[in-house]
């Protein structure tokens, strides 16, 4: 069981985390409820010995009283004509059209005008900076690179060192699609749950074969742009490329921070 | 004698304001009182006057809130003098370079922030643009309003109208619009 004077610092702590995320987030500050925690304050000081606890009671009594300046200019706002219930304002921009926005915009943007000249001064400023300048050979000398002789190398060692392959790309092309048709319900897998593994490496390679899965005509990608969701779905046979139809390249970017906030949810 | 002196003072005045001068727009209080003069607030005036036959005028964006009363000399010199459209154009078309999408999402942005006193949470504000627009769309966006001065980001991630929405954007206009615009 903490001691009293354990359980009033971390309630100090608690207070002046609170009150900074008050005034930071710009809640509503009558949310704090000032004279109970000036109470709550009172009744930890007889606790307090050390210079470190009046030290933090000080900066917590600080904290509130900010507190009690944030309400003052909190009533001014709510009393001059600039103030609208916040919630209104965001229930019509939620129903609005983009254009019905635009429409207002026009009406209440008084752009800023502004214009961008050379003077002879800057010209001459510039032909200075250009005759000082040393040619970029100077200020980027080439890399070295040491010259080996050519040497011949073998099939094997090629293999060991993982740069060519016994398989082809087709036959790991599909390899994956059975993988796909097996992942897939009636509605498909989502792109992310497919591509996912426990290691960064192999979801990426999974992210490049399911590009060319989609490329060469083995699956087709679904967007569902509300929900945001990218559902990958496999054909039952291989579509032909037809060259009449038009492609959609789709960007998706998968870096390791991303990988990492996947892995984490 | 002494209105040559004021004519120049104006040319000189015009000159500051509306060529950049430095990577934002617009001139401080105290660069206009260096190179025009203690009495540079009347060239200004004069100046101002003068913009009017051209639908322009100068607008004081003033480094905190606009002050009630009329504003101390400190006040005015830490000030940004920038020359706007007097009206607003009340045209879409002058939008020029602008796609329909971000002048919404720019408009939501800041009427959300407006609304909230001047700053909100930026994972609120992208929240409500994504009932819109897809993630990459918003982020991008909002990173392109701070760049261009609409908004401020600060080391919270809590967003700030930034000095080219006080200078260009009524905002009070823009929340009456907003209440009023019908829904059909």
């Amino acid at each position: 069981m903490p001691s009293k004077k354990t359980m009033g610092r971390e309630y100090l702590l608690r207070i002046l985390s609170f009150c900074l995320s008050v005034s930071q987030k710009g809640v509503d500050p009558f949310e704090v409820e000032v004279q109970k925690l000036l109470e709550s304050i009172r009744k930890y000081l007889p606790e307090w010995k050390l210079p470190e606890d009046f030290n933090l009671d000080a900066e917590t009594l600080n904290r509130i009283s900010l507190i009690v300046e944030l309400q003052g200019k909190w009533l001014k706002h709510l009393s001059s004509s600039l103030y609208i219930d916040p919630l209104l304002i965001e229930l019509k921009l939620k129903i609005l059209e983009p254009e019905a926005l635009v429409q207002i915009f026009s009406k209440c943007w008084r752009p800023i005008v502004e214009m961008e000249q050379l003077v002879p001064k800057r010209v001459k400023e510039a032909i200075d900076y250009w005759n000082l300048l040393p040619p970029i050979e100077e200020r980027w000398p080439e890399l070295e690179v040491r010259n080996i002789d050519l040497n011949h190398t073998t099939m094997e060692s090629l293999r060991e060192l993982g740069i060519i392959s016994d398989i082809s790309f087709e036959d790991v092309l599909k390899k994956t699609w059975k993988e796909l048709k097996k992942a897939s319900n009636k509605r498909g897998v989502p792109f992310w749950n497919f591509i996912n593994t426990a290691s960064y490496s192999e979801t990426v390679r999974r992210a490049y074969l399911a590009s060319f899965l989609v490329t060469y005509g083995y699956a087709k990608l679904e967007i569902n742009p509300l929900e945001e969701e990218i559902i990958l779905i496999p054909l039952k046979e291989q579509r032909n490329l037809n060259s009449n139809g038009q492609g959609v390249s789709i960007p998706l970017s998968i870096d390791r921070e991303t990988w990492e906030r996947m892995n984490k949810e | 004698m002494q209105s040559a002196g004021y004519a120049r003072k104006v040319k000189k005045a015009v000159q500051m304001l509306l060529f950049k001068r430095h990577r934002k727009p617009g001139v401080k209080g105290w660069e206009l009182k260096r190179s025009l003069g203690r009495d540079y607030m009347k060239i200004i005036k004069m100046l101002n006057s003068r913009l009017d036959d051209l639908g322009l005028r100068v607008k004081i964006v003033y480094e905190g809130p606009e002050p009630q009363k009329s504003p101390k000399e400190g006040e005015i010199e830490r000030a940004r003098f920038f020359v706007t459209l007097r009206n607003p154009s009340a045209s879409v078309d002058t939008l020029s370079g602008w796609r329909v999408d971000e002048i919404a999402a720019l408009t939501a942005a800041i009427a959300y922030i407006t609304s909230k006193q001047g700053k909100a949470p930026r994972k609120d504000v992208e929240k409500l643009l994504r009932e819109k627009f897809p993630k990459w769309r918003v982020e991008m966006s909002l990173n392109q309003y701070i760049k261009k001065g609409y908004m401020n980001e600060d080391d919270n991630r809590t967003l700030y109208i930034g000095w080219r929405s006080r200078a260009e954007i009524d905002q009070k206009m823009l929340l009456n619009l907003l209440l009023r615009e019908d829904i059909n």
